[in-house]
């Protein structure tokens, strides 16, 4: 499973984490650098997957800060990394929401650009030796242009459960959803998801 | 059809395998003087929060008061109408607008 990965951490490790923030909460504040260095690699790696690039750091900043401001609720139970994966992967749907409602004009014409994009993909008969030696960065484009004709909520849940391959239990527990929801959710954004792709290939 | 699968399968993969930042001193250092800024954690609360805390677990045991104080009501053979209009016929005088509202 790319980047987001749910196994669980050791004994040992869930004991350090607890130890550290049981520390921050007792007012040590440089102690949450620890799980700031320990994360770090896994939180960019989560919100790699759903931010782009350029952004990324900046939302993963984000996370530990969130992550730092919700300590308090921070039950004892599970491990702190399924926690701070949790945070992270609803800070990226915050993301989502931000830019969703701030975006100016609804994207109902296929620019010149990715009519490109698609062409340049069709142009040789295995698309798929096409992507893999040299279009990669490309195909990942048309894929974000397509995610980008999605809600964020059928977005996320899309990303998740569909690209990243997560069951829908671990999805609906990242996201707060209920299974019922990420469900039905799913149905939905992948029918949208098939028909804006196949737009993209009739154009 | 077919070129739909390659070209979802090929997008698939591209996702899997895109770029990823890396980790950096530079990030830790400025969460770590970003939480500095917001001091150490405390456990006070506002009242709106702990309200949703723990107001909401005493909600079954309101439900079952509001059921017995309408019980009550209902076996209590209290009909307003009824008592506003036995006041103004035992005491027409004193039953104006002022004194029925109890003013």
């Amino acid at each position: 499973m790319p980047g987001l990965s749910l196994e669980m951490p050791t004994h040992t490790a869930i004991v350090d984490d607890y130890d550290v923030v049981r520390r921050v909460i007792a007012g040590e504040i440089n102690a949450f650098g620890v799980l700031v260095r320990k994360y770090q690699g896994h939180v960019l790696s989560v919100v790699g997957n759903h931010i782009p690039y350029n952004q990324a750091e900046e939302v993963a900043h984000d996370v530990f800060v969130k992550a730092y401001q919700s300590l308090l609720t921070f039950k004892f139970k599970g491990g702190f990394k399924q926690w701070l994966s949790a945070i992270a992967v609803r800070t990226c749907y915050d993301f989502w929401r931000k830019e969703y409602r701030s975006r100016e004009t609804p994207m109902s014409c296929y620019s010149e650009e990715e009519q490109n994009i698609v062409k340049r993909a069709l142009a040789t008969q295995c698309m798929q030796a096409t992507f893999q030696e040299n279009s990669r960065k490309e195909a990942s484009e048309l894929l974000n242009k397509a995610l980008d004709r999605l809600s964020p909520e059928d977005r996320m849940v899309l990303e998740l459960v569909y690209l990243e391959a997560l069951s829908i239990k671990e999805a609906a527990g990242l996201l707060g959803w209920s299974i019922a929801n990420v469900k039905i959710r799913l149905f939905r954004s992948r029918k949208k998801l098939r028909k804006i792709l196949k737009d993209f290939l009739e154009d | 059809m077919r070129d739909y699968i390659k070209l979802e399968n090929s997008l698939i993969k591209a996702y899997r395998e895109k770029e990823k930042p890396q980790g950096s001193e530079q990030l830790e250092m400025s969460v770590m003087q970003h939480i500095r800024s917001l001091g150490a954690l405390s456990f006070k609360t506002s009242p709106f929060e702990l309200f949703g805390q723990f107001g909401w677990r005493f909600a079954p045991a309101v439900c079952v008061v509001i059921a017995l104080l309408t019980f009550w009501i209902v076996k209590l053979d209290f009909v307003p109408e009824d008592e506003l209009a036995k006041f103004s016929i035992e005491q027409p005088i004193e039953a104006n607008y002022v004194e029925i509202p109890g003013l």
